[in-house]
C-alpha cells in the first residue's frame, strides 16, 4: 500500500517480498520464526477460546431472562397487522376467468392454507369455546402448556369454504374470495371486549378470526384497489408509516373476455 | 535581474541535492549554472553572489542619482510623486513565500486522507440509487440520502480542518504585524515618520544607531555609521559605512546600506534605491523559498496510517463484495454492503481530531514562547534527533559582558548572569581603583538619555559591543559613570582603530590637589604592554620585569583560551611641569609620551551563555538529542561556549586536545578516543560528502565554527543523510535555505529577520534555546497521545465492521446502520479522542531516545492488531450481546434470526413469524431493526468508555496514572453518555436518524464486557511491566 518515494526496481521489490515470505537467514516465515508463529497461534487460540466461552456464557445468562412461551416485550406489536390470502408477491390478485392457469395457483394456495381449518382437525386440536368471550387459559401458578385455541371451522366460511365448491372459491366465475387474516399476537385482546368488524371497500362477509371477502360483482377488466381495515376499539388503523397495521390494501383485477 | 536570479540561487543552495524540482522553466540554464558553480568550488559562493548583483547606483554621484530617481536630496519626493511610485512598485515589504492558493488548500482538505474513500462511498450510493430507480421508479431514496450524508461529512470535516489550519496560520500573521517598522523620511521638505512599507524609490531617509535599514539605500551622508551585515553576508563584525564609493561591487562598497540590516551606531542619510522584493535581501529570500520543503514526520506517519486503514477497508470491502456476489446476492446489494464496510472502516472524525489535538498543543507551546506556524511541526520537534543551533543569541545572551579581570597577578571572575546587579570580587586593592578609573574614562559609549528607571543591564547604549560591556560593568561597580566622566573632563582623545589597536584619552582629574593630567589607554594587551615599563601591583608601581611579564602572558593566554576578548589597560599621570593646565594636546602630532606607561590590568569579555542553556543542553542529551553548534564565530570562542553550556561535555576531548595533552602530533592521535570535534568552515569546505558523514557519525559532540550561513545547509543535509530529524535555528536571511531544508526550521523571534521567520516552521519568541526543549517535550507527548487517540478510534471500527460481515454471511437482520455508525464516529467519539490529548506523560519522556523516523511508527503492527483483533473484537461481542438481548426479548431468539434476512427485508411480507409464532408486519420489523441499531450503538458507546479509560496509558496501570488526573477524560465520558441519551430519547422519534427509545436496562447489558476490556488491558500492561523485552512485551506493547 505504502507508496515508496525512492523508486525501487521491480526485481528489488520481488526480492523484498521473497525475503518477507521466507527469510532463510533468520528462518522467518512472513516476518516470524516458527516458534513465534506457534506462540502467536497458541495465544490467539486460547484468547479466542476464552472470548467464545465468555460470549456463550453471557448469551446463556441473557436467554434465561426470556420465557419460552411469552415474549418479554410486545411494545412493537400494539397493532396487529392484516394480511390477505391468497398471498401474492405484490398483493395483487389477478384472475383471468377464462384462463384456468391464472387462478389455479391461487386455488392451490387457498386449499393448502385452509387445510388446518378442516372441521375434523379443528375438533381434534382446538376447543370449542363460547362465542363473544375471550378464551383465557391462565397459568394459575402451574404452567398451562400447550394452550389450546378456539375452534374455527372451515365450514363457517360458507361460500368461501371451498368445500364441494365447483366455482373454486368463486375464481372460475369472476367472484373470487379473498381471505383476510389478522397477525397473531400473544395476549392480544382483539376488540377489547367490544364487537369488531372488517370493512372493505366492497362487500363484507364477516366471520372470526378469518374473514372471507367474496367479491360478487367486480367490474371486469379494471384494476380495483381494495383496502380492508379492522374496526375495533383497541386497534388503531391510522398509522401513517405502517401500511399493514390493522388494515391491508391489495389490488384485484378480474379479466373477462 | 530576472534572468540572473537562478544564478544567485544556485550559489545559495549549492550542495542541495533535491533542487531539481525548483524551477522547471529555468531548468536547463540552472543545471549548467550549477555545474559551473561546482567547478568554481564552494569557496566561491560569496564571490559569485557578489558578482551577480546588478547595481550601479553606488558609482553615481549625488546629482546623477537625483536625476535617475527624479528626486531632490534636500526636499525629498513630493507626496504625489511618492504615491504614484507606491502604486507602481507596490509596498516596501518582502512578499511572503509563494503561498498555495486558499482554494487549493481547501480542495486538498476535501480529497486528502480518507475523503477519497468516502467520496467513493457517496458516489456508489448514488449509482446504486440510479440502478434501483431505473428498475423501479418508486424505489426508496435511502441511498441518495446516505450518499448525501457521506458527502456532507467529507465537506464538513474538510471545512473544519481547513479552518483549523487557517486559524493557526493567523497566529503568525498577527505576530508579524505586531511591530510595524517606522522610517524617518523627508518628503515635501518635511521630516515625517511613516511606516517603512510606504517607502518608495527616491525617498530620502534618515537612520540612526539601532534602526533597521528600511530599504536598500545609497548613503548620501554618514557620520560614524556602522552596520551589521551578518544577516546578509554572515560577517559578524560591524562594518563602517560612509558616502564614498569604495568598491566596484555593491556588496563591498561602503556607500550602500541593505534592507533589513541594522545600523549599529552613528547616523546616516540615504536615498532609497530599491524596495521590497527588489532589494538584495528580497531577491535572496524569495529565491530561498524554492528549496524543496521536507514533509513533516507526522504527515508521513498520518499518511502511513491512512494507508493502513484504507488498505484494510478496501481489501475487506472487496473481499466481501466477492463473497456476497458468489453467495448469490444481488450486485446492487453487494455494492451497498461495500459502502457499509467502507463507512465502518474509515474513522471519519479522526483526522479532524488530530488537527484539533495538534492545534491544542500549538496553543500550549505558544504560551511557552514557541510559536508554531505549521501545525504539523508541533510533533516534529518531538522526533528531532539533532539540533543545529546558532551560538549568538540562542545559546548566548547576545551581548558582550565582562567575564574576567586580571590585576595584582590574580584572575578575578565577574558575574555574567543575565541580571547581575553587583560584582562580588575583591575591590579593596589600590590597583582596582586605578583600573576602574581607566575603564570608566577610556570609553566612548554612552547610555541613551532618559533610561534612569531601566535596570542597568537592559539600558540602550550607543557604542560598540565591547565599550557597551565596559560601560555597563563600570556603571554597576562604580555608580554614575557619566558623572565621573563629567568630573574628569576629557581634554584629548584618540579613538580605537584597527592599525593602532588602542584607544587613548587624556583627562583633567577630579582631584583638586593634584593638577596632573591623567592619560588612560586600553587596547590589545600585547600592544598596550609594549608601551609600558612599569606595572601596578597592590596599588604600587613596580618595574615591569621578566617574571611579571611572564605572569601577564600566562594570564593573557588563559583568558584568550577561554575564548574571551581580552583588553589591556594602562595609565600615566603626566608630570605637571611638562604638561601644565594650559597645555594643548594635539592627537595628530601626539605631543605626549607614548611609552613608559604603567600597566594596570587585563579585562576579558565574552558573550556569555544564557543561564538556562546548560540545563537545557543536558536535557537534550538525556533525551538522546545531539546538539550541534554552528557558528560564524572563532573556533576558540565557539569551543569555550560549547564547553560552558555542555555541548562539549566536561570530560570529552577533541583530537587537538588529546594531541596537546600527550604532546604528539595531531595525526598520531587515535581518532576514536576523541568524542568531540571542532570543525571550522575552512576544513568543512575541503571535506567530501563522505568525510562529512564520517565526522557527523563518529563524534557525538560537534562544533562547527567560522562557518558561513551557506555551509549550514550542507551540515543540515549531512545530518539528514544519517536519517536524523534535524531542527535548525537561524535568524539571518541567508539561513532561510537551511531553515527550509531542515525538518523543522526554528527562527528567532527577536533577532530573526522576517525572511527567516517566513521560512521557519516555528518561531522562538524569546530566542532562548531552553524553549526548544519545552517544544521537544510537548512534541513527544503529542506523539504518544496521538497514538492513544488512534488506538481508541480504531478499536470501534471492528465493532462497526463485524455487523456487516455477520449480516452478509449468516443473514441476521442488520445490527447497525450506516447512519448510526456516522453518529458514533462523528458524535460520541469526538470529544473522547480529543480528551486523550490532555493526558500526562506516562514516564519521563525526556529520558528516552528520540523515535527512529523509519522504525517507530505512529501506527505500528502491534497497535493495529491489538486494537482490531483484541479490544475491537471484545467490543463487537459486547455489542452483539445487546443486540441479541433486544431481539430475544422482543420475540426473536438468536436461533431464528439466522438466515432471516431475505424475508425480514421483504416489503410484502407482513406476517413474519417470530420465535413465539407472533406475526410482524414489515414496518414493525423495521422499527425493531432500528431498536437493534440503537442497542448496538449503546453497546459500543458503553464499551468505548472502557476503551477510553484503558487508552490513558500504554504501559502503566491506570491506577499509577491516576484515574482523575485528566479531568477532560471525564468531560468526554459525560459527553458520550449525554449524546447517546439525546440520540435515543430526544431524537428517537425522528425516523430518518434510525434511533428509537431504548428500554433503560439495555444500557447496562454491555457493562460486563466493558469491565472485561478494562481487566484484560490491565493484565496486558501488568505483563508488559513484569517482563520487559519478553515475547509478550514485543507483541502487546504498541
Amino acid at each position: 500500500m505504502v507508496i515508496q518515494k525512492e523508486k525501487k526496481s521491480c526485481g528489488q521489490v520481488v526480492e523484498e517480498w521473497k525475503e518477507f515470505v521466507w527469510n532463510p537467514r533468520t528462518h522467518q516465515f512472513m516476518g516470524r520464526t516458527g516458534t513465534s508463529w506457534a506462540f502467536i497461534l497458541l495465544f490467539y487460540l486460547v484468547f479466542y477460546g476464552f472470548l467464545t466461552a465468555m460470549f456463550t456464557l453471557t448469551m446463556w445468562v441473557m436467554l434465561q431472562t426470556v420465557s419460552d412461551h411469552t415474549p418479554k416485550y410486545q411494545d412493537r406489536l400494539a397493532t396487529p397487522g392484516l394480511m390477505i390470502r391468497p398471498k401474492t408477491e405484490n398483493l395483487d390478485v389477478i384472475v383471468n376467468v377464462s384462463d384456468t392457469e391464472s387462478w389455479d395457483q391461487h386455488v392451490q394456495k387457498l386449499n393448502k392454507f385452509l387445510e388446518p381449518y378442516n372441521d375434523s382437525i379443528q375438533a381434534q386440536k382446538n376447543d370449542a369455546c363460547r362465542p363473544g368471550r375471550y378464551y383465557e387459559q391462565p397459568d394459575n401458578g402451574v404452567l398451562n402448556y400447550p394452550k389450546r385455541a378456539c375452534q374455527f371451522n372451515r365450514t363457517q366460511l360458507g361460500d368461501c369454504s371451498g368445500i364441494g365448491d365447483p366455482t373454486h372459491y368463486g375464481y372460475s366465475t369472476g367472484q373470487p374470495c379473498v381471505f383476510i387474516k389478522m397477525n397473531r399476537v400473544i395476549n392480544f385482546y382483539a376488540g377489547a371486549n367490544q364487537s369488531m368488524n372488517v370493512t372493505c371497500v366492497g362487500k363484507v362477509n364477516y366471520t372470526q378470526p378469518l374473514v372471507a371477502v367474496k367479491f360478487l360483482n367486480v367490474t371486469p377488466n379494471v384494476e380495483v384497489n381494495v383496502e380492508c381495515r379492522i374496526n375495533a376499539a383497541n386497534i388503531a388503523t391510522d398509522d401513517e408509516r405502517d401500511k399493514f397495521a390493522g388494515r391491508v390494501a391489495f389490488k384485484l383485477r378480474i379479466n373477462k373476455t | 535581474m530576472g534572468e540572473k536570479t537562478p544564478r544567485i540561487y544556485s550559489v545559495e543552495l549549492n550542495g542541495a541535492k533535491d533542487m531539481e524540482q525548483t524551477d522547471k522553466g529555468d531548468d536547463k540554464k540552472y543545471r549548467s549554472l550549477r555545474e559551473n558553480c561546482l567547478e568554481l568550488g564552494k569557496n566561491h559562493h560569496k564571490e559569485e553572489l557578489r558578482k551577480e548583483v546588478d547595481l550601479d547606483d553606488h558609482k553615481l554621484s549625488n546629482k546623477e542619482l537625483e536625476n535617475k530617481y527624479h528626486t531632490n536630496i534636500i526636499t525629498g519626493l513630493s507626496s504625489t510623486q511618492a504615491a504614484e511610485l507606491l502604486a507602481r512598485d507596490g509596498p516596501n515589504t518582502l512578499s511572503p513565500p509563494k503561498e498555495t492558493p486558499e482554494i487549493i488548500k481547501f480542495l486538498k482538505q476535501m480529497v486528502g486522507g480518507f475523503s477519497i474513500l468516502l467520496w467513493v462511498g457517496a458516489i456508489l450510493c448514488w449509482i446504486a440509487y440510479g440502478i434501483q430507480y431505473s428498475n423501479d421508479k418508486s424505489s426508496s431514496v435511502d441511498n441518495v440520502y446516505l450518499g448525501t450524508v457521506l458527502a456532507l461529512v467529507v465537506i464538513l470535516t474538510g471545512i473544519f480542518a481547513y479552518y483549523q489550519e487557517a486559524k493557526s496560520t493567523n497566529i503568525i500573521a498577527s505576530f508579524s504585524k505586531m511591530s510595524p517598522q517606522q522610517a524617518l523620511v523627508i518628503r515635501d521638505s518635511e521630516k515625517k515618520i511613516i511606516p517603512a512599507e510606504k517607502l518608495v524609490v527616491g525617498d530620502i531617509v534618515e537612520i540612526k544607531g539601532g534602526d533597521q535599514i528600511p530599504a536598500d539605500i545609497r548613503l548620501l551622508f554618514a557620520q560614524g555609521c556602522k552596520v551589521d551585515n551578518s544577516s546578509l553576508t554572515g560577517e559578524s563584525e560591524p562594518q563602517p559605512r560612509s558616502c564614498e564609493f569604495t568598491h566596484n561591487n555593491p556588496l563591498e562598497t561602503k556607500n550602500i546600506g541593505f534592507y533589513s540590516t541594522t545600523c549599529l551606531e552613528g547616523t546616516a542619510t540615504g536615498m532609497v534605491i530599491n524596495t521590497g522584493d527588489r532589494t538584495i535581501i528580497g531577491q535572496i529570500a524569495s529565491l530561498a523559498s524554492g528549496v524543496g520543503n521536507e514533509k513533516t514526520p507526522i504527515a508521513t506517519e498520518i499518511e502511513h496510517f491512512v494507508h493502513i486503514v484504507a488498505g484494510v477497508a478496501v481489501s475487506i470491502g472487496v473481499l466481501f463484495f466477492i463473497i456476497a456476489v458468489s453467495m448469490k446476492y444481488h450486485v446492487l446489494d453487494s455494492i451497498i454492503f461495500l459502502i457499509g464496510i467502507i463507512v465502518a472502516n474509515v474513522p471519519e472524525g479522526l483526522l479532524a481530531t488530530v488537527t484539533v489535538t495538534l492545534s491544542l498543543t500549538a496553543k500550549r507551546m505558544a504560551k511557552k514562547n514557541c510559536l508554531v506556524k505549521n501545525l504539523e511541526a508541533v510533533e516534529t520537534l518531538g522526533s528531532t534527533s539533532i539540533i543545529c543551533s546558532d551560538k549568538t543569541g540562542t545559546l548566548t545572551q547576545n551581548r558582550m559582558t565582562v567575564a574576567h579581570l586580571w590585576f595584582d597577578n590574580q584572575i578575578f571572575v565577574a558575574d555574567t548572569s543575565e541580571d547581575h546587579s553587583k560584582q562580588t570580587f575583591d575591590q579593596s586593592s589600590g590597583t582596582w581603583a586605578s583600573l576602574s578609573k581607566i575603564i570608566a574614562l577610556c570609553n566612548r559609549a554612552e547610555f541613551r538619555p532618559g533610561q534612569e528607571s531601566v535596570p542597568i543591564m537592559k539600558r540602550v547604549v550607543v557604542g560598540d559591543a565591547s565599550e557597551t560591556a565596559l560601560l555597563k560593568f563600570s556603571e554597576v561597580v562604580l555608580g554614575d559613570v557619566m558623572d565621573i566622566r563629567k568630573r574628569n573632563h576629557k581634554v584629548a582623545e584618540i579613538p580605537f582603530n584597527s592599525t593602532n589597536k588602542f584607544q587613548l584619552s587624556i583627562h583633567e582629574t577630579d582631584n583638586t590637589t593634584d593638577k596632573r593630567f591623567l592619560m588612560v589607554m586600553k587596547g590589545a594587551p600585547e600592544k598596550v604592554l609594549e608601551k609600558c615599563s612599569t606595572i601596578m601591583v597592590n596599588g604600587q608601581e613596580q618595574p615591569l620585569d621578566k617574571s611579571t611579564a611572564e605572569a601577564f602572558h600566562t594570564a593573557y593566554m588563559e583568558l584568550g583560551g577561554l575564548g574571551e576578548r581580552v583588553l589591556g589597560f594602562c595609565h600615566l599621570y603626566l608630570p605637571a611641569d611638562k604638561f601644565p593646565e594650559t597645555y594643548s594636546f594635539d592627537v595628530d602630532t601626539m605631543n605626549f609620551p607614548m611609552s613608559n606607561l604603567c600597566f594596570v590590568g587585563l579585562l576579558s569579555m565574552i558573550d556569555p551563555p544564557r543561564s538556562t542553556v546548560p540545563d537545557a543542553v543536558t536535557k537534550c542529551r538525556n533525551a538522546g538529542i545531539k546538539v550541534i553548534m554552528v557558528t560564524g564565530d572563532h573556533p576558540i570562542t565557539a569551543k569555550a561556549i560549547a564547553k560552558s553550556v555542555g555541548i562539549i561535555s566536561a570530560n570529552s576531548e577533541t583530537v587537538e586536545d588529546i594531541a596537546k595533552r600527550l604532546h604528539i602530533p595531531v595525526e598520531q592521535v587515535n581518532k576514536q578516543d576523541a568524542k568531540a570535534a571542532v570543525v571550522t568552515g575552512m576544513e568543512l569546505k575541503d571535506m567530501s560528502v563522505d568525510q562529512l558523514d564520517e565526522v557527523l557519525t563518529s563524534y557525538s559532540e560537534i562544533v562547527f565554527a567560522r562557518t558561513s550561513p551557506q555551509q549550514k545547509l550542507i551540515i543540515v543535509e549531512g545530518c539528514q543523510r544519517q536519517d536524523a530529524v534535524v531542527a535548525v535555528t537561524g535568524d539571518g536571511v541567508n539561513d532561510s535555505p537551511a531553515l527550509k531544508k531542515a525538518d523543522i526550521g526554528i527562527a528567532m523571534g527577536i533577532a530573526g529577520s522576517d525572511a527567516a521567520k517566513n521560512t521557519a516552521d516555528m518561531v522562538l519568541l524569546d530566542d532562548n534555546f531552553a524553549s526548544i526543549v519545552t517544544g521537544v517535550e510537548e512534541g513527544r507527548l503529542i506523539f504518544d497521545n496521538l497514538k492513544k487517540t488512534i488506538a481508541y478510534t480504531l478499536t470501534k471500527n471492528i465493532a462497526e465492521l463485524c455487523p456487516f460481515l455477520i449480516y452478509i454471511i449468516i443473514g441476521i437482520p442488520l445490527p447497525i446502520g450506516t447512519i448510526t455508525i456516522l453518529f458514533i464516529d462523528l458524535g460520541t467519539d469526538i470529544v473522547p479522542s480529543i480528551a486523550l490529548a490532555y493526558e500526562k506523560a506516562e514516564s519521563d519522556i525526556m529520558n528516552r531516545k528520540p523515535r527512529h523516523k523509519k522504525k517507530d511508527r505512529l501506527v505500528n503492527k502491534q497497535l493495529a492488531l491489538y486494537s482490531y483483533l483484541h479490544i475491537g473484537l471484545m467490543q463487537s461481542l459486547g455489542a452483539f450481546l445487546v443486540y441479541f438481548t433486544v431481539y430475544a426479548q422482543e420475540g426473536f431468539r438468536p436461533s431464528i434470526l439466522i438466515n432471516l434476512r431475505v424475508e425480514w427485508e421483504q416489503d410484502s411480507v407482513n406476517n413474519l413469524e417470530d420465535s413465539y409464532g407472533q406475526e410482524w408486519t414489515h414496518y414493525q420489523r423495521k422499527y425493531l431493526e432500528w431498536t437493534g441499531y440503537t442497542a448496538y450503538f449503546v453497546g459500543i458507546m458503553v464499551q468505548q468508555i472502557a476503551d477510553l479509560i484503558i487508552r490513558k496509558t500504554r504501559r502503566n496501570s491506570i491506577f499509577q496514572q491516576g484515574l482523575f488526573r485528566n479531568k477532560v477524560i471525564w468531560v468526554a465520558i459525560a459527553s458520550q453518555i449525554i449524546i447517546a441519551l439525546i440520540l435515543s430519547y430526544g431524537l428517537g422519534s425522528v425516523t430518518a436518524l434510525n434511533f428509537t427509545m431504548l428500554q433503560p436496562q439495555y444500557w447496562f447489558v454491555a457493562v460486563p464486557h466493558a469491565i472485561l476490556i478494562w481487566v484484560y488491558d490491565e493484565v496486558r500492561k501488568l505483563f508488559i511491566r513484569l517482563y520487559p523485552g519478553s515475547w509478550w512485551d514485543k507483541n502487546m506493547y504498541y
